[in-house]
């Protein structure tokens, strides 16, 4: 999935009860206002820089405040640490942050937190997996050398696109115009840190395993088995949260989290650890939990890649064959019999949570017609040989892709064969060295809120995630102008001119996007879910006895 | 004695050497682990640099393992791609995992030769029958169908044990370690009951019998003693395979030991903790083996070791 890093926290309508401790209720806890989610081990050091996936993403969003929040219920961006964003070209931003927001070790955050921390993790000695980020920023290129590699050190450690001018009130300079920057900035790698934590390499060593933030809590105590999270007493932002403390237990086996919340030793489970598949079948999960469960869109959108390097698929010549594969893909019967209803089919690239989503973009090419699709083959002039579908072992895609497999060569009447790797990594290393052709699977989670995130990271000319070879000047083009376009309406208008394009081209075939399953224990009520599979740790809260 | 065990102990290095560098091979001398972990994205190079530098990666595979082996010598089982000390997590979850394998053992035990010996001074009777069958069923089923069945079973549904056990305590490892030494009791009945079935017609039994003693002191006393030695054996070589072997139970119940910490490195690819968990389990083996062969000896003089 892609960069998976946290957003959403907290939900707006928690202006009653800042906070208040809850009486007890919880049979099984032992604290009055402890609450215990299922969780998984963090994959690298807890820096907001670095951190892109849901297990460590989940624990720091907690602990840090951005400028922007997203709500959890529309994914709409909303300030937060920001008091004011504001641009009159799209390129040159002027930032003013409310004074009263504190780190969780009591220093207040300023403008130059932000800066600081930008600058430290786009600086490529520091290795940071989320630097992509800061790519739009002026200057972010000086702190690149050796086309990214970094075996010699970058000669200045700032960008010269960010400048501070008080400390509450900094500027950002892009390169090119971005319509949806203050969007961005919602994302994780764009939190401020603390002075402490460029004070010295212990420092930091420190706070990879314990970090400070501006959010609504702080980490006490972490180990691969447990992390805690207690309130934050310098907490100063809207999103209070109503729990004490928060236990994250890992699990291994999701089975074991479901277990334990079906029997009410765990409060909540589904995001960290999806509900087990056979639980979702016949919706057997909706009974037992009878009425703690929910199900909420999420931005993930599965989809079908055509190799580059496959002659016979891909370039303007082979699109009929690309549409009546498409087409012979049953996309409802597959949700049905193998997701047990937890996605549903696209009919767009771009994911129903975010604005500027419009549905049936993808039009005729995404609606089962086998009949169609075996005209549209015998025009395209057929496929020669075995068909494959690559998919990665290690992501439980075996199933679908199988599935996706048979349809094509019953409809088409061609030999489609779905072949697996062992892991991702060999997938991503296979398609770098061009050794695969035919198909591949892809997915896709968005990192900020916008349509913008679902078309120029995956189909811009030389994208870094573009697995499709996609190139299109007109598609290029179309996303300048729609970065250069008035946030909201016209930005969004001008997206799905783009997105029109890729309809046209078809470089990919969307397949679904994924619902969150999730359930909850007695002991907990105000249970919600965000598009970016995090459970909203401030509007959740015990029950009163 | 003494130069047995010299000789054996010298034998475990090359084993060892041996072992790890397969395991060290399979980790990370298969494609890079730095790449995928970005999601879809692929990782920023100057992030995959600092990535394999930081772990050696960047090295031919032998130096790599070398350095490895360096650094073993003193103690050091590196750091994981997490920033924990291999060490520290292996001290951390060790003592859970010899809890549920003392409580596997224990039921092993008891009810093992129990069973056993009841079905063998009957035999063909119908405890023997009942013990055959029994004993069978649990053997030919999955330890991760019977974990699983346990746990929604006398967890969930009847709500007589924890449904998990993440905090290790003796209470929670009760049912995990029922499940875990449920292969081996069956083992040990059947042991139990052939090796009691054929000692009780031996000579010396028929003799103590002709010389008037009690049916029970024959077989508790006499023919029990002589028939354990191939059970105690077998108790002893379990333990090394129990402490491998509760990756499955361990998963299923979330016992925070040994075994599910192996199983999360893997999946995580999680490298460093793989090859660290994985020798520690090694030298774990050998040792216990050691032991019992030692203990083969002192239980039955018969036997030398030299």
């Amino acid at each position: 999935m892609a960069a998976v890093a946290g957003i959403g926290l907290a939900g707006l309508a928690l202006a009653a009860c800042g906070g208040g401790t809850s009486n007890n209720s919880g049979s099984n806890s032992t604290n009055a206002s402890e609450v215990k989610i299922g969780a998984c081990t963090p994959q690298s050091a807890l820096y907001p820089g670095n951190t892109n996936e849901v297990c460590g993403g989940t624990v720091l969003d907690a602990t840090t405040a951005k400028l922007v929040h997203y709500n959890v219920d529309t994914s709409e961006p909303e300030n937060d640490i920001a008091q004011s964003i504001t641009t009159s070209d799209n390129q040159h931003f002027d930032i003013k942050i409310k004074p009263d927001y504190k780190f969780s070790d009591g220093t207040t955050v300023k403008a130059e937190n932000f800066v600081n921390a930008w600058n430290w993790a786009a600086n490529c000695k520091n290795g940071q997996a989320n630097s992509y980020f800061y790519t739009p920023i002026k200057g972010y290129a000086d702190l690149q050398t050796d086309n990214g590699e970094c075996k010699t050190a970058p000669k200045t450690d700032k960008m010269s696109g960010l400048n501070v001018k008080s400390d509450t009130e900094f500027t950002i300079t892009t390169t090119e115009k971005v319509s949806n920057l203050p969007t961005r900035l919602g994302y994780i790698a764009f939190a401020p840190l603390p002075d402490s934590f460029f004070k010295n390499a212990d420092a930091r060593k420190k706070q990879e395993k314990i970090p400070v933030g501006a959010g609504p809590f702080k980490v006490v105590s972490n180990t691969t088995t447990d992390i805690v999270v207690q309130k934050n007493p310098y907490y100063a932002g809207p999103y209070k949260p109503h729990v004490d403390k928060v236990d994250f237990k890992i699990y291994t086996d999701p089975e074991a989290a479901y277990n334990d919340v079906l029997s009410n030793n765990l409060d909540f489970t589904g995001t960290m650890d999806p509900i087990p598949n056979d639980q979702l079948t016949n919706d057997q999960w909706k009974s037992d939990l009878a009425d703690r469960w929910g199900q909420k869109d999420s931005s993930v959108f599965g989809y079908l890649n055509f190799s580059p390097i496959d002659k016979q698929l891909t370039g303007p010549s082979n699109l009929k064959l690309r549409q009546a594969i498409s087409m012979s893909i049953n996309r409802p019967l597959i949700i049905k019999q193998i997701f047990a209803n937890s996605y549903s089919p696209a009919t767009s690239w771009v994911s129903p949570v975010v604005e500027g989503y419009k549905a049936g973009a993808c039009g005729e090419n995404c609606t089962y017609n086998p009949a169609k699709a075996k005209q549209l083959y015998q025009e395209s002039g057929g496929y020669n040989g075995t068909l494959t579908l690559t998919y990665n072992a290690d992501g439980g895609h075996k199933a679908w892709c199988e599935a996706v497999a048979s349809e094509v060569s019953q409809n088409l009447g061609i030999k489609v064969v779905a072949k697996p790797t062992p892991d991702f990594k060999t997938l991503l290393d296979s398609l770098d060295k061009k050794e695969i052709s035919g198909m591949f699977r892809n997915g896709w989670v968005m990192d900020y809120p916008s349509i913008e995130n679902y078309l120029a990271p995956i189909y811009g000319t030389g994208a870094d995630s573009n697995y499709s070879g996609y190139s299109s000047e007109a598609f290029d083009h179309q996303l300048q102008v729609a970065a250069a376009a008035d946030t909201g309406a016209p930005a969004d208008a001008a997206y799905q001119k783009a997105e029109a394009i890729l309809a046209k081209d078809f470089p990919t075939a969307p397949l679904w996007f994924q619902k969150t399953s999730y359930g909850w224990s007695d002991n907990v009520t105000n249970v919600k879910v965000d598009a970016f599979q995090q459970v909203d740790l401030s509007a959740i809260e015990l029950k009163k006895s | 004695m003494g130069r047995y065990i010299i000789r054996r102990l010298l034998q475990m290095i090359p084993v060892v050497i041996g072992t790890t560098f397969l395991i060290y091979a399979m980790v990370f001398g298969l494609g890079d682990p730095a790449k995928g972990r970005c999601g879809e994205r692929p990782c920023p190079p100057a992030y995959i640099a600092k990535f394999n530098a930081e772990y050696n990666l960047d090295k031919p595979l032998v130096v790599q393992y070398v350095l490895y082996l360096g650094k073993l010598l003193h103690g050091d089982l590196g750091t994981n791609f997490y920033g924990n000390q291999v060490s520290q997590e292996l001290i951390a979850r060790y003592p859970i995992t010899i809890k549920l394998t003392i409580i596997a053992i224990l039921f092993e035990l008891v009810i093992g030769v129990a069973a056993g010996v009841l079905a063998g001074i009957r035999k063909n009777g119908f405890v023997d029958n009942l013990v055959l069958v029994s004993t069978l069923v649990v053997v030919s089923i999955p330890i991760f169908v019977i974990g699983a069945l346990a746990q929604l079973v006398f967890g969930v549904k009847l709500g007589w044990f924890p449904v998990t056990a993440s905090e290790g305590t003796i209470g929670q490892l009760i049912l995990p370690g029922l499940v875990l030494g449920s292969l081996s009791v069956a083992y040990v009945a059947r042991l139990t009951r052939t090796s009691l079935v054929e000692n009780l017609r031996a000579d010396y039994v028929r003799t103590a019998r002709a010389k008037g003693l009690s049916r029970g002191r024959t077989v508790g006393v006499h023919t029990l003693r002589n028939s354990l030695i191939p059970v105690i054996t077998y108790v002893g070589a379990d333990v090394g395979a129990l402490m491998g072997g509760a990756i499955v139970t361990e998963r299923i119940f979330n016992v925070n030991g040994i075994g599910n910490f192996i199983y999360r490195s893997i999946y995580q690819h999680d490298g460093q903790s793989v090859v660290g968990a994985v020798t520690i389990l090694v030298l774990v083996f050998l040792l216990v083996n050691l032991i019992v062969d030692i203990l083969y000896g002192v239980l039955d003089p018969r036997i030398a070791s030299d």
